[in-house]
């Protein structure tokens, strides 16, 4: 009997279709200067949506490379506000930036997906997912075909993202992804994907803009982008508690071109099932939080489980046809500044005292290596003139 | 009321040995400094047996910080995010004789246990990274170009190292383009145990902090080993110092941007002469106005934080430095006013809500706020793009005595000064003074590897203005070393002035604590690329390339030929040619038949 009434219990873990174990979110806005305010209100927003539904700080990565809160433009101090209503200040009074200014480049983003970070780096600045994890990432900027600006100085290309999540699959940094972009000819960064496990979906098409949504006249520029308002606005209203039941099928199709004033897209076919299980995956899979517990088996399955990891990775690099014979790792280039300085010298390395008394000294040296010069060309003359 | 400083800081001295309870104190300082602007200086004092945190039991000192220092092996800790700049024209001697400050962005020192040089920038680097993890800043960008060893500005303030001092390095960083914001102070307050949400922390908000004229946050570490031979501990101390306006912190949260008054509200100024129907001069309602808690800071004190002392009685945790004469209310808590008759203390509820509301006061009653021991305001010269010069203006205000202080500035690599050009002269004389400057410490730059220390021993003889200047030189950068918003230009560190004792004219009994004086950090424009050349010029390099070859492409392969010798194309020659050819092969037909025949 008591065997009976455990027996659902120890089945209900196995019923679960998502056995993810836990939840990160990489919040990436690539845009300086005090008007591209939106992009990072819209990264912003996404933060605090995803820490309402449940993702502790501890595992958002928020990238934001200017300072809006404080900058000295802002009629609004230690505010950011997505909205010309200013109901909810995005900055509030507890947050957490992970990187920020000059920080937030294309080599720390692609470091920090694929943790090859030196062994100084705090945890709070890294990706600490694992192969049960569900990873949110999503990113706002200006962009282009295939590439979005970091700062307005470099470019992440479609390939680099398409690599960098390769990579993340291949160490097992992640269980399933969705991807999430907003910039214009958003959807040709995601074209390139490759790794299993990505949903991803992004504002715009290829040759077309994405658009800000509206301007606050006192903040004196816009505040969000036209997509990720209303992403927002079906989130805020509809995924209410962390036991909503809505699946990202509900999500995408509340997409409404004549609002978004772009077509938005999709891309299923890298999902396990494609379009039909990947929309049932429930929106609290990527924006909440579980806290499920992995219980390792015994070496030898998780033993087969890597061999067989390997095999699959193998296979589907054979099947894209670019796999090299003889193709070697290259080791990560870590930053070792330590090891430049030099090693084992005694004593305190500063400033040396300056003393004007040398001076003298040195001017009479000078003085009398010219004169040594000139005795000694004035005597070789002297021979040369006598012979 | 001359000078509030060394009363103030004396007077904490004397609380903190009076009080028997060490491991917390906390205490916020009000300070109107003119009719408009206010100082507040909040200060957190917590302590720990050295024993106890060797072991790694936290009570008051924060976990998270104690073992990053245990880790990076760190003796002794500042650290400093300041925005604004302190206007000692108007606000006098800054609070903590400036010891509780930094340069504009974020500076950081600290004294590090290492068997090397090598070893210590190791563990240097060790402790700034996880300092930038917790403190959500960039601290991890001080690098070997950022890092100095300064020899004389800074002395270590704890107290009686058991450990020989020569295996402890100091080093020293600064980031003046740092910003500081809200994920700054949220951190900071969650290392204080009641993590701002009771005690005089829960007035920090970022919305008000860094809304103010000027604010410091300081984090400082030291232990203390007394010699007496009793126990030695760890202290640590939390510091905010901001400047108010008191009328922009007045405005509400939501509507922060000062509208035009409607006439009916205007408050003319009478004492214009050109006053008349139709014209107005407003006059200045900030003056002296009265102020609560609530409108300051946005919400008033939430009960107490540990405001106890071992007795358990509760101790005084607010002052506030005003003269007697001036009308207070307080809801809840008890007020004490002390003998000097310009200061009072009150103690904080155990758990309601604590206001004060400060009458209204006029401008002419007001203290005139102290004169501090040195200005300082350095400034670049020169134009162009090659080269430019720095001139520091140092004064001293005392009538009868002369001031000695130590001058420390850190230039980034890029900046190249020229030593032979470095004079001090009297503002009285044009020729330079080689007395004033009695030492020199100087450190060149390295290109790309370390920056350029500077330490000099200065004396000003009574009432007078040094000028100092040099002269540097601008490097060139590489295409890939100019951050994204390169047009802004790159920011020198500020100069770090540490005065000797005795200070000018200020009163002996202060001579124990340090002073410093931090100028503002300056910007410094560099020659910019067009950053779109590299494109320009590949765009350009192409064209000509694909012109040049095209040219000799056409020259080899093509023959030329004159237009007459071209052969015309109309129809009656071309049917003549067909015909031709029909002929042709119509008689070769018919030729060969004739020959089949045959």
């Amino acid at each position: 009997m008591k065997l009976l009434t455990l027996l659902p219990l120890t089945l209900l873990p196995l019923l679960t279709p998502a056995h993810h174990t836990s939840n990160w979110a990489v919040l990436v806005s690539t845009s300086r200067f005090w008007f591209n305010y939106r992009h990072l209100a819209n990264v912003l927003s996404l933060y605090r949506t995803v820490k309402r539904l449940g993702i502790p700080d501890s595992q958002i990565i928020l990238m934001l490379p200017d300072d809006m809160a404080c900058n000295p433009r802002n009629a609004f101090p230690g505010t950011v506000y997505n909205n010309a209503d200013r109901a909810l200040d995005l900055y509030g009074d507890n947050i957490e930036v992970d990187y920020r200014g000059y920080e937030v480049t294309v080599e720390n983003f692609i470091r920090l997906l694929t943790d090859r970070l030196g062994e100084d780096v705090p945890r709070g600045k890294r990706l600490g997912s694992d192969a049960g994890s569900n990873v949110l990432v999503y990113m706002t900027g200006h962009g282009g075909n295939e590439f979005l600006k970091f700062q307005d100085s470099e470019e992440i290309g479609s390939w680099d993202l398409a690599d960098a999540f390769e990579q993340m699959w291949e160490k097992k940094r992640y269980n399933e992804m969705l991807f999430m972009i907003d910039t214009c000819q958003a959807n040709t960064l995601y074209k390139h994907f490759y790794s299993p496990n990505i949903i991803a979906t992004g504002s715009s098409e290829i040759d077309q803009s994405s658009y800000s949504h509206h301007a606050d006249n006192d903040v004196g520029v816009a505040v969000i982008d036209r997509w990720t308002y209303y992403i927002l606005d079906f989130l805020e209203s509809q995924v209410t508690s962390p036991s909503s039941k809505l699946t990202l099928g509900n999500l995408f199709d509340s997409y409404d071109e004549s609002k978004i004033h772009s077509k938005p897209g999709l891309r299923w076919d890298l999902f396990p099932g494609g379009e039909e299980k990947g929309r049932e995956r429930l929106v609290m899979d990527f924006f909440g939080n579980v806290q499920g517990v992995e219980v390792e088996g015994g070496n030898e399955t998780q033993w087969r489980e890597e061999m067989r990891r390997l095999e699959e990775i193998i296979t589907r690099a054979r099947a894209r046809g670019n796999v090299s014979e003889g193709w070697k790792s290259e080791p990560p280039a870590e930053q070792a500044v330590v090891k430049v300085e030099r090693a084992g010298k005694k004593g305190v390395e500063g400033a040396a005292k300056v003393e004007a008394g040398e001076a003298w000294g040195q001017r009479l040296l000078g003085a009398g290596a010219l004169l040594g010069c000139a005795l000694l060309w004035g005597g070789v003359s002297w021979l040369e003139a006598s012979r | 009321m001359k000078t509030f400083l060394f009363p103030l800081l004396l007077s904490l001295l004397l609380s903190c040995l009076v009080l028997a309870d060490p491991d917390y104190n906390e205490r916020l300082d009000l300070q109107p400094l003119t009719p408009a602007s206010l100082l507040a200086s909040f200060n957190f004092r917590s302590s720990a047996p050295l024993i106890s945190y060797e072991r790694q039991h936290f009570k008051y000192i924060p976990r998270s910080l104690g073992q990053i220092l245990q880790h990076a092996k760190t003796r002794e800790l500042h650290l400093r995010f300041t925005t604004g700049r302190w206007d000692d024209e108007s606000w006098g001697a800054r609070p903590w004789g400036g010891a509780k400050e930094g340069g504009t962005g974020v500076e950081l020192w600290a004294w590090v246990e290492a068997d090397s040089d090598a070893g210590s920038f190791a563990r240097w680097v060790t402790l700034n990274n996880a300092l930038s993890g917790l403190f959500c800043a960039s601290l991890n960008f001080i690098d070997s170009t950022r890092t100095t060893r300064p020899r004389m500005t800074f002395e270590p303030s704890s107290i009686g190292f058991n450990a020989s001092n020569e295996d402890l390095y100091l080093l020293h960083g600064t980031l003046p383009r740092e910003v500081v914001c809200t994920e700054n102070l949220t951190p900071f307050l969650k290392l204080l145990p009641c993590k701002g949400k009771a005690g005089i922390a829960s007035l920090l908000d970022g919305h008000k902090l860094f809304d103010a004229s000027w604010q410091s946050m300081a984090i400082d570490v030291r232990s203390v080993c007394p010699s007496d031979g009793s126990e030695c501990s760890i202290e640590m101390e939390q510091t905010v110092d901001m400047v108010l306006d008191i009328e922009r912190s007045k405005r509400p949260r939501d509507n922060p941007i000062p509208r035009p008054i409607p006439v009916e509200g205007l408050r003319c100024d009478e004492s214009k002469s050109y006053l008349q129907e139709g014209a107005c001069y407003p006059s200045d309602v900030s003056n002296g106005q009265s102020w609560t808690i609530a409108e300051i800071f946005g919400r008033p004190i939430q009960g107490s934080c540990l405001a106890e002392d071992s007795q358990g009685s509760p101790t005084d945790s607010v002052y506030i430095h005003v003269p007697n004469e001036r009308e207070m209310y307080i809801y809840a808590g008890t007020e004490t006013k002390h003998p000097s008759g310009t200061s009072r203390s009150f103690t904080l509820p155990k758990s309601e809500p604590f206001e004060m509301v400060l009458s209204h006061i006029g401008p002419q009653s007001f203290n005139n706020h102290s004169i501090p021991p040195l200005y300082a305001s350095r400034s670049f010269t020169g134009h162009g793009q090659e080269r430019g010069g720095v001139q520091t203006l140092l004064t001293n205000p005392s009538t009868t005595s002369p001031i000695s202080f130590i001058y420390f500035e850190t230039l980034p690599w890029f900046m190249k000064p020229y030593l032979h050009t470095l004079t001090a002269h009297l503002s009285s004389s044009s020729t330079p003074n080689p007395h004033l400057i009695k030492e020199t410490f100087y450190r060149p730059a390295l290109d790309r590897r370390r920056g350029t220390q500077l330490e000099l021993l200065i004396t000003i003889p009574a009432a007078s203005t040094v000028i100092l200047t040099y002269d540097f030189d601008k490097a060139i950068l590489r295409y890939t070393e100019y951050p994204p918003d390169a047009n802004r230009g790159f920011d020198v560190a500020p100069a770090v002035i540490r005065l000797l004792p005795p200070f000018g004219d200020a009163p002996e009994q202060g001579s124990q604590a340090p002073v410093y004086i931090r100028t503002s950090s300056l910007l410094l424009p560099l020659p910019t690329p067009d950053f779109s050349m590299p494109y320009n010029v590949i765009i350009l390099t192409s064209t000509v390339m694909a012109l040049a070859f095209g040219m000799i492409f056409n020259l080899l392969v093509r023959r030329f030929v004159g237009s007459d010798e071209v052969e015309g194309w109309d129809a009656a020659a071309l049917k003549g040619r067909v015909r031709g050819r029909l002929m042709a092969l119509r008689s070769r037909f018919m030729k060969g038949g004739k020959e089949k025949k045959l």
